[in-house]
Parts: C-alpha cells; structure tokens; sequence
C-alpha cells in the first residue's frame, strides 16, 4: 500500500479527486462487507494471529458500519466510505474515510450541550451515548477504544477539527485544518 | 431446520447459519427477524436457550446488540456456548458494559460461558 494513503483517504471525496471507480470505494454496505471479508483473508495470510486479525475486523467493521449507520440520508458529500488495508513501512495499516456528517454534528442532535469536535469525540470514545437516539445504541467507539488498547494498536480518528489518539493512552486535541466526516487510522506493527 | 435444533426441553441457535462475519446492525436486525419467525416463534421465555458461537470468526457489538441484547430482553435462560473466540469474547464484555445484556440473568455470564 502506498505510503501516502493517509493523504490519498484525506482527499478522495474532494470533487476534484473523486473517483467512483477506485478500488478503495465501497459505496454501500454491501461492498464494504465483502471488502472486509477479504481483508480477513489478507490478514491471516500476512501471519498475523487469529484473535488479532479477528478484532481488528471488528474494529474495522464497526468504525466503517457507523459512516453508512450515522449518514444515512444525511452525507455531506458522496455516499459511501474509503478503505484501504495493507502494510506501510511494514505496519500494517487500515484507513477508513467518509464523506458524512462528522461526530460532533451527529452527537450534537442528542447532547445539545456539546461545545466542539473534541467535545464530541471524547464524548462518542467514553460515554453511552447514541447519535440515532431513541434508539438504544453507542457501544462501538467504546468497544474499538478498549480493544485497540488491549491488543496493543495504535488509532487515529479525526473529525472535523479535532484528533482522538488512542494506543494504551487517549490523547484527544484540535489539529490544524479540519477533516469534514470522520478518517480514521488504525496501525500495528507487530506484522 | 435452518439453523435449529430443538432438544426436549432447550433449544440451540448456531449462530455461524448468519455467517461467520457478524458486523452490522442491518445484519443483525434482519438476523433477529429471522430467528423470530423461524427459530423462537412459539418458544416460552422461560425455556432454556444455546446460543452457539462455534463458527463465528468475526462479530462486533452492532451486530450482537441488535440480536443478542434483544433475545436477552425476551428471554430470561439463555446459554452462552463456545466463546472462544476473540472478538466474540470483546463484544460480550462490551455488551455488559454498555448495552442492557447486562442487566440480565442468563448463564455464562462473567466469562462462565462454555
């Protein structure tokens, strides 16, 4: 995978840069699912352990499922998600991107009380919380936080105008520039 | 019948019949519904039921909440068998933390699953 992925997930819903038929795209959720399956395939081919690659396509699946369950009717720009899996430098790497709402506009509706992104991310990591209340929802940041930090993998999740890093610590700040819906990077280097 | 085996007094739901990558809520409730119509219709709330995670190489909280959480709500016995596997055993942990799975008795709970 190229080292520039980040950048390339950064900018791949800009209109200038937009391409429908990158291998990248999943447009629904459908061809997000088979991408995922095939990225288990890739996982164990690539040596990492079963209960590694298992957890981190549970991670993958649900930061990748919120962008069709949260923006549903409501994307910003093109529907669907950016993923891309594979080795950096050799760390393995997952980037998942979309086009949607961010987190701080999906909490915003149920916890008017929220100031900012970093607000809403420290909220959406920590708290019970659902942006699709009254359903009864808001486990699946909490479940990627606590596995990431219990397998020992790094994650970058970006929205809007703030950073959640999350390792064995949290650490969560604005950043320079801002990213319109959520981007989010996982790596290990164990591979 | 499709993924259903009916002892003499408790039922065993395999839940590798929704296949072994489990990560969606769309999936899940569509999983639900088919359990209710085929598998549950007709069982009383007090019976004994298996939940069988034999199988599933993948499930994510999404999944499991809207069919684990909601079997949990309906029926009071439930059974947890092979929960092996990692992100089986991450997602149960996440549900009795932040869903209402924890709030029930069922057998298998804190990690006496089989």
């Amino acid at each position: 995978m190229n080292k520039d992925i980040e950048k390339q997930a950064r900018e791949f819903f800009a209109a200038e840069n937009f391409d429908k038929n990158s291998e990248y795209y999943c447009k629904t959720r459908d061809i997000f699912q088979a991408r995922l399956d095939k990225m288990i395939i890739y996982l164990l081919k690539e040596q990492l352990k079963e209960e590694d690659a298992y957890i981190l396509s549970a991670i993958a699946g649900e930061i990748g499922n919120n962008s069709f369950d949260h923006n549903l009717g409501s994307w910003v720009g093109e529907i669907g998600i950016f993923f891309a899996y594979g080795k950096v430098n050799n760390v393995l790497t997952i980037v998942l991107a979309d086009a949607g709402q961010g987190v701080y506009k999906t909490l915003k509706k149920v916890k008017p009380e929220l100031k900012n992104d970093i607000e809403a991310l420290r909220t959406a990591f920590n708290e019970k919380i659902s942006g699709r209340a009254p359903e009864s929802r808001g486990n699946g940041l909490k479940f990627v936080k606590a596995n990431i930090k219990d397998r020992g993998m790094h994650l970058d999740f970006y929205s809007g105008s703030a950073k959640a890093e999350l390792n064995y610590a949290e650490k969560i700040e604005a950043v320079n520039g801002s990213y319109q819906g959520c981007l989010a990077i996982i790596s290990l280097k164990k591979i | 019948m499709l993924g259903y085996n009916q002892l003499k007094e408790n039922m065993k739901i395999e839940l590798r019949k929704f296949g072994d990558i489990l990560v969606s809520r769309p999936a899940g409730r569509e999983a639900y519904l088919a359990m209710s119509a085929y598998l549950l219709k007709g069982v009383d709330e007090n019976e004994l039921i298996e939940l069988d995670f034999q199988g599933v190489k993948v499930m994510a909280p999404s999944w499991a909440d809207e069919v684990l959480t909601k079997i949990a709500l309906k029926y009071k016995n439930l059974k947890l068998l092979n929960t092996e596997n990692s992100s089986v055993r991450a997602t149960l942990k996440t549900l009795e933390e932040f869903s209402d799975f924890k709030n029930l008795n069922y057998a298998g709970r804190n990690k006496k699953a089989n």
